[in-house]
């Protein structure tokens, strides 16, 4: 980073003298807004009727905001906000349109700062992930209630009433869309037991269903989104880190001549890695933290939908390998030098020590060195001065 | 007492609002709305690839524009929370009708929007954004598309697995 300015002194100067100059500046600026400007990101697909409602959210059971709409499904605000280390701004410039345009506005828009750096983006959200705090037990349920949940077949209503509504909004815009019901209601459907009960639908949530479709919504991520640049790095970051892992491990094994399996990572374990990164994702964003344990237990069971099987092992073999390498390496140097750890130990401390008075000689200056030389056996101690006169 | 629920609302009646362009400046500005006249203060360059060079207060910035992916577009917006007064009339009643009269209590503000941007341009002081460090070139190149694959569902509504 470039500097910015010369030193501390001339900041304070130069602040003086803007405060000074601008009583006389051809230009005056106009006063602040006190209802700054804000950026979002939103879809193009969100209609008029969309609205941002505070609803509660399912990982921190705080209330957060979202856009719900009823054509376009339900939006979460990610907000990206550069650290304070970091100053931004944004500046908001009018693009020069053509004059048939300019026209056709009736205020011409005018260049302003908004101080605060912060972005709101709008990404899709699976509406599922609100609806699982009514569905998963919650760990203040009595053990029955607990128990109940997962029995009975409730209504859409009684269900959706089981979420929290901090704000209400819930509930109004569940009156006010049907179209946002049926959403809910599709993707309650998706997870749950159906039974017809008269002309209404009940629903039941068992757990394995709910599983389930979590397992899809990783299963999504790894199919259509290997090619995706940032699941791919945040994937890849893992899975190099095994295959980093692993190459070392096999270097150092054919070093010691011991014929080594090839540990290259298979198709199927880079595929499980990347499906359990996702799932771990999706665990620690969007499900709360107990929640999140029960449908890891429940995945581990399931070894019909998705085996982790191939991927442990490798990762057991993997740290095997590891362990063995790091043995070898501490016999070899014993091997070395038998019986004086104690020696070698020493004249570490030794040379340690040694690089410590190099560093203090280097920074002395010219004048001390030479003083240290002066023969000072004759002269009186300094200390001597500033005793009280007997 | 949580934020109101908001609804978007263009500001312009013919539909399509004013189309600007949002810089990313590397700098805090302590000052929020107009800053007009800023043709004098601010005037970017195009150069070649994507890269716009200005000069701010002597000082030569760089900006890499960042385009939105497809399907999302940029919106700078004001909240106002003009129609709570007129919601706060049956407030009186309030007491007597208690959760059945939702819809007349419930705060309704609006997001005005002022213009609509399809880029963004991060500048950086003397060098250009880092890509794979910015936050904002992230968030808006990875995220958005992570997040879709992430919470993309069946849409219809009988095939749930």
């Amino acid at each position: 980073m470039a500097r910015t300015r010369a030193t501390k002194g001339t900041a304070a100067a130069a602040a003086d003298k803007s405060a000074t100059a601008k009583s006389c500046s051809a230009y005056i600026l106009p006063t602040a807004s006190d209802n700054p400007s804000k950026l979002f990101i939103l879809p193009k697909t969100a209609t008029p009727q969309a609205r941002i409602v505070t609803l509660q959210n399912p990982r921190y059971n705080k209330p957060t905001r979202y856009l719900v709409c009823p054509s376009a499904g339900i939006f979460e605000f990610t907000k990206i906000a550069a650290p304070k280390s970091d100053p931004r701004s944004w500046l908001i410039q009018p693009q020069p349109s053509t004059t048939a345009a300019a026209t056709e506005t009736e205020q011409p828009a005018t260049t302003q700062t908004a101080q605060s750096p912060t972005l709101h983006l709008a990404t899709p959200l699976d509406p599922l992930f609100l609806l699982l705090p009514a569905l998963c037990p919650h760990p203040s349920d009595t053990a029955a209630q607990a128990q109940q949940k997962g029995r009975l077949f409730l209504s859409p209503d009684d269900h959706l009433d089981a979420l929290p509504d901090p704000a209400r909004h819930l509930a109004e815009i569940l009156s006010t869309s049907p179209a946002t019901r049926a959403l809910l209601e599709a993707r309650l459907a998706a997870v749950c037991d159906v039974v017809a009960a008269g002309d209404e639908k009940m629903y039941r949530a068992p757990v394995v269903g709910v599983r389930v479709a979590r397992g899809a919504a990783g299963g999504g991520l790894v199919d259509g989104g290997v090619e995706s640049q940032a699941s791919a790095t945040s994937v890849e970051t893992a899975a190099s880190a095994a295959s980093a892992a692993s190459t070392a491990a096999t270097s150092v094994a054919h070093e010691d001549g011991v014929a080594a399996c090839a540990m290259a990572a298979s198709e199927e374990v880079v595929r499980l890695q990347r499906l359990r990164v996702a799932f771990d994702f999706i665990c620690s964003s969007y499900v709360a933290p107990p929640v999140a344990v029960m449908l890891k237990a429940n995945l581990a069971k399931a070894t019909d939908l998705v085996d982790f099987k191939p991927l442990d092992e490798y990762l057991a073999r993997l740290t095997k390998l590891r362990q063995d390498a790091a043995a070898v390496r501490t016999t070899d140097y014993s091997r070395k030098r038998a019986g004086d750890e104690d020696e070698d130990e020493r004249a570490e401390k030794k040379r340690k020590k040694e690089a410590e008075e190099k560093v203090k000689k280097a920074n002395q200056s010219r004048g001390v060195k030479s003083l240290a030389k002066v023969n000072t056996s004759g002269m009186k101690k300094m200390s001597d001065f500033f005793k009280k006169k007997a | 007492m949580s934020p109101p629920m908001l609804s978007l609302k263009q500001e312009t009646p013919s539909g399509r609002p004013a189309k600007a362009t949002a810089h990313l400046l590397p700098c805090r500005i302590h000052h929020d709305g107009s800053v007009e006249p800023a043709e004098s203060f601010w005037d970017p360059n195009a150069g070649e690839n994507d890269t716009t060079t200005a000069y701010f207060r002597g000082r030569k910035l760089h900006g890499k524009t960042v385009a939105l992916p497809e399907g999302y577009r940029g919106v700078v917006a004001v909240t106002s929370s003009a129609e709570e007064q007129q919601s706060r009339r049956p407030e009186d009643h309030v007491d007597v009708i208690d959760v059945i009269d939702v819809d007349a209590q419930m705060p309704q503000g609006t997001l005005h929007v002022q213009a609509e941007f399809d880029a963004l341009v991060v500048w950086g002081h003397e060098a250009t954004a880092d890509a794979a460090a910015d936050p904002y070139v992230r968030g808006v190149e990875e995220w958005l598309q992570l997040a879709e694959q992430i919470h993309s569902y069946p849409a219809s509504s009988s095939d749930g697995k």
